[in-house]
């Protein structure tokens, strides 16, 4: 040990902390559980070990967490796409939701976004300069526990009602989110035994098959581009199918009753189109094979 | 061997003070759930920080296969999750862990807030817990955008669309956010620097605080 | 001296029977380290993965008729299919291709063995190969003459149906 000097010299440091200084208690400082005595114990390894036991619970559970439920991976972003529904992370919601009530929407959009939050975080922040009472306990304060109790259950009441809403409007819209879908696109493809992934990439990229023909002047007649897209490529999170290698998958015969008697969300064009322009466009779209 | 080590070190820098300190410091009955079984709302803080951990280590190795770019954050992330082993429980533990963080330290604030623990002489650390607690939202905003998925990248516009909405500076805030015109390329790359230098760094610069004054002031009394 | 006298309590208490604090610190110890395997296990194992990955088997690859070959040595450049992560790419590759005096054909990784730069056939009009970075010399077998530690690395080579093709790069088999 210790090579170069005496090794019974002891280092003497200047203001060594393991000479017991007189304990300063100054005024601010509550004398709180030290004046407990007999009722306390240490922090290694007694008490940090009942810390850790539960620690050890929580992250049992957490790791049954992350292989039961994987993250959500939705498409790549696509700036153009109109139906995708775009909501927040969950504790974000109950803004979200805020934004959107009356008052605080349009003219007073600045009161929502800056105003009202801002009061309420800042409270929050400085609280502890607020409510400047001795009292601890929640219900001998009564002002502070009522605000924080109602900013609480609003909290609540918005992130639910934001949920609701986003439930609703997937069902009114006939939506799958795309992190769910796309997992079961890979599923059903791991089915197949195909690679994840490959086939709608594939789909994407097949390229339309006669682009002059007069019925592609149809699908824009017709408002066909109005959902399948103005490229003509759908949109795969609403289950609005790909008129590219659409030959693939309906026979002609599919398609004219498609588009005659309409199919899932898609309405009839029986009216707006004449049995010769289906036939037209029914002829074209059969054709796009993907070679 | 190890204790020739230790002394050798201990004899130059007196290191036994400072983790005796830490080590044998008491904890009082009130806090203690082998006493009071109530008193397991005291854990939250302790798992908010075992939480937190979780966050560093696995957004450290999540680095070593993500990409912050537009054209190949997407497959980098679709590559780490689906091809490597064992890469949806990292990027599971990321995801679920960002959500869980926050529920912990929500119940960590309520127990402090109903407690009235925030009170004299412990001001300062409730304020610099609410600073942490904003700086986790911050992390859970502009991590959303890194795998530039269609939810990461409506959300985050939907996002500076709000912080857009300030009065006189909203333009400028945005623009910063954004880092050009549109949500794009450069807001990708900037977004991911703050999720991944700026805000972890001011985080543990706060959270060192935090825990510096838990110690110096002690666990609030029992009521 | 000290150092005994705390022998001797650790033995006696080891006959005791180990503390209640030895006893917590144990349980502790146990229940972190519990929690830093749980933690880390799946990460290391994620950061690992490239190693642990199966290595790609060799495909062949069609590069030139086997008529176009000389004993003088040719370059010729391929294409192969490479899948890094998820970057994938077709990246163009080089090989030197010749006979030997029994009319064997074999193909040489034109990747200097000194610090990796492309060497050259006879660029220095002796019938070698020449690396212009620090001037490593190769006989056309490949054999490291001067500079280089080892000779160059050789393709796999088969020839179908006149025509020849080039597999996955090993170390040279053509120098003793």
């Amino acid at each position: 040990m210790a090579h170069g000097h005496k090794s019974n010299e002891k280092v003497v440091f200047v203001g060594d902390s393991r000479v017991r200084k007189k304990a300063k208690t100054g005024p601010s400082i509550p004398p709180d559980y030290s004046s407990y005595p007999g009722k306390s114990e240490a922090f290694i390894p007694n008490f940090l070990l009942k810390e850790w036991m539960v620690g050890v619970v929580v992250l049992v559970g957490f790791l049954v967490l992350t292989i039961a439920e994987p993250a959500p991976l939705g498409y790549p972003a696509d700036p153009t796409n109109a139906a995708f529904i775009p909501m927040p992370d969950w504790y974000f919601l109950f803004l979200y939701q805020f934004l959107k009530l009356q008052y605080v929407s349009k003219d007073y959009v600045v009161l929502g976004t800056v105003g009202i939050p801002g009061v309420a975080f800042g409270a929050l922040l400085l609280a502890p300069f607020l409510d400047t009472g001795k009292e601890r306990r929640f219900y001998r304060r009564p002002i502070t526990a009522i605000l924080m109790f109602m900013s609480l259950i609003s909290v609540f009441y918005l992130t639910k009602q934001s949920w609701d809403h986003y439930q609703h409007e997937l069902k009114l819209t006939n939506t799958i989110p795309e992190h769910i879908l796309r997992e079961e696109k890979a599923r059903e493809a791991a089915e197949k035994g195909q690679e994840p992934g490959g086939e709608a990439a594939a789909a994407a990229d097949i390229p339309l098959v006669d682009k002059d023909d007069p019925a592609v002047e149809i699908t824009k007649k017709a408002q066909c581009v109005a959902c399948h897209g103005a490229d003509l490529k759908g949109n795969e999170g609403a289950g609005i199918p790909s008129f590219h290698g659409i030959g693939d998958t309906f026979t002609k015969e599919e398609l004219v009753d498609i588009v005659t008697n309409g199919k899932n969300n898609m309405p009839s064009f029986k009216d707006k189109l004449s049995p010769e322009e289906i036939d037209q466009l029914t002829t074209w779209l059969a054709k796009q094979k993907k070679a | 061997m190890m204790k020739g080590v230790y002394n050798w070190i201990d004899e130059r820098l007196d290191i036994t003070p400072m983790w005796r300190d830490v080590a044998d410091h008491e904890v009082p009955e009130h806090v203690n759930p082998a006493h009071h079984f109530s008193a397991f709302v005291y854990c939250f803080g302790g798992l908010t920080f075992f939480i937190t951990v979780i966050q560093i280590l696995s957004g450290m190795f999540l680095t070593m296969y993500f990409v912050p770019d537009i054209i190949n954050a997407y497959k980098s992330v679709d590559y780490l999750q689906h091809k490597v082993a064992f890469g949806g429980i990292v990027r599971g533990m990321h995801h679920w862990g960002a959500s869980l963080v926050i529920v912990m330290m929500f119940l960590h604030t309520l127990r402090v807030f109903f407690t009235g623990s925030y009170k004299a002489p412990r001001e300062m650390n409730w304020v610099v817990g609410m600073l942490i607690f904003f700086i986790m939202l911050g992390l859970g905003f502009t991590g959303y955008l890194l795998p530039w998925d269609n939810k990461a990248y409506f959300a985050t516009k939907v996002g500076i669309q709000i912080a857009e909405s300030v009065p006189y500076i909203g333009t400028y805030i945005k623009e910063l956010m954004q880092g050009g015109e549109i949500v794009g390329a450069e807001t990708l790359t900037r977004f991911f620097a703050i999720h991944v230098f700026f805000l972890p760094g001011a985080l543990l610069a706060l959270l060192a605080a935090h825990f510096f004054m838990i110690r110096k002031q002690g666990i609030s009394g029992p009521l | 001296m000290s150092n005994h006298g705390k022998q001797d309590k650790a033995n006696s208490s080891a006959k005791r029977g180990i503390s209640r604090r030895q006893f917590l610190s144990y349980t502790l110890g146990g229940a972190g380290a519990f929690m830093a395997a749980g933690m880390s296990l799946p990460m290391i194992r994620f950061a690992v993965d490239p190693i642990l990955q199966k290595k790609a088997g060799g495909t062949w690859i069609k590069v030139v008729e086997a008529s176009k070959l000389t004993n003088e040595p040719q370059e010729f450049k391929f294409k192969i299919h490479q899948v890094d992560g998820w970057y994938v790419s077709d990246p163009e590759l080089t090989a030197w291709i010749s006979k030997d005096d029994s009319g064997n054909a074999f193909a040489l990784s034109p990747v200097c063995k000194h610090l990796g730069c492309t060497i050259g056939w006879n660029t220095e009009k002796n019938n070698e190969y020449v690396c212009p970075c620090h001037g490593a010399h190769y006989t056309k077998d490949g054999k490291n003459l001067v500079v280089a530690p080892k000779p160059l690395d050789e393709y796999d080579l088969k020839i179908e149906n006149d025509w020849v093709y080039l597999g996955p790069i090993k170390a040279n088999t053509r120098v003793k």
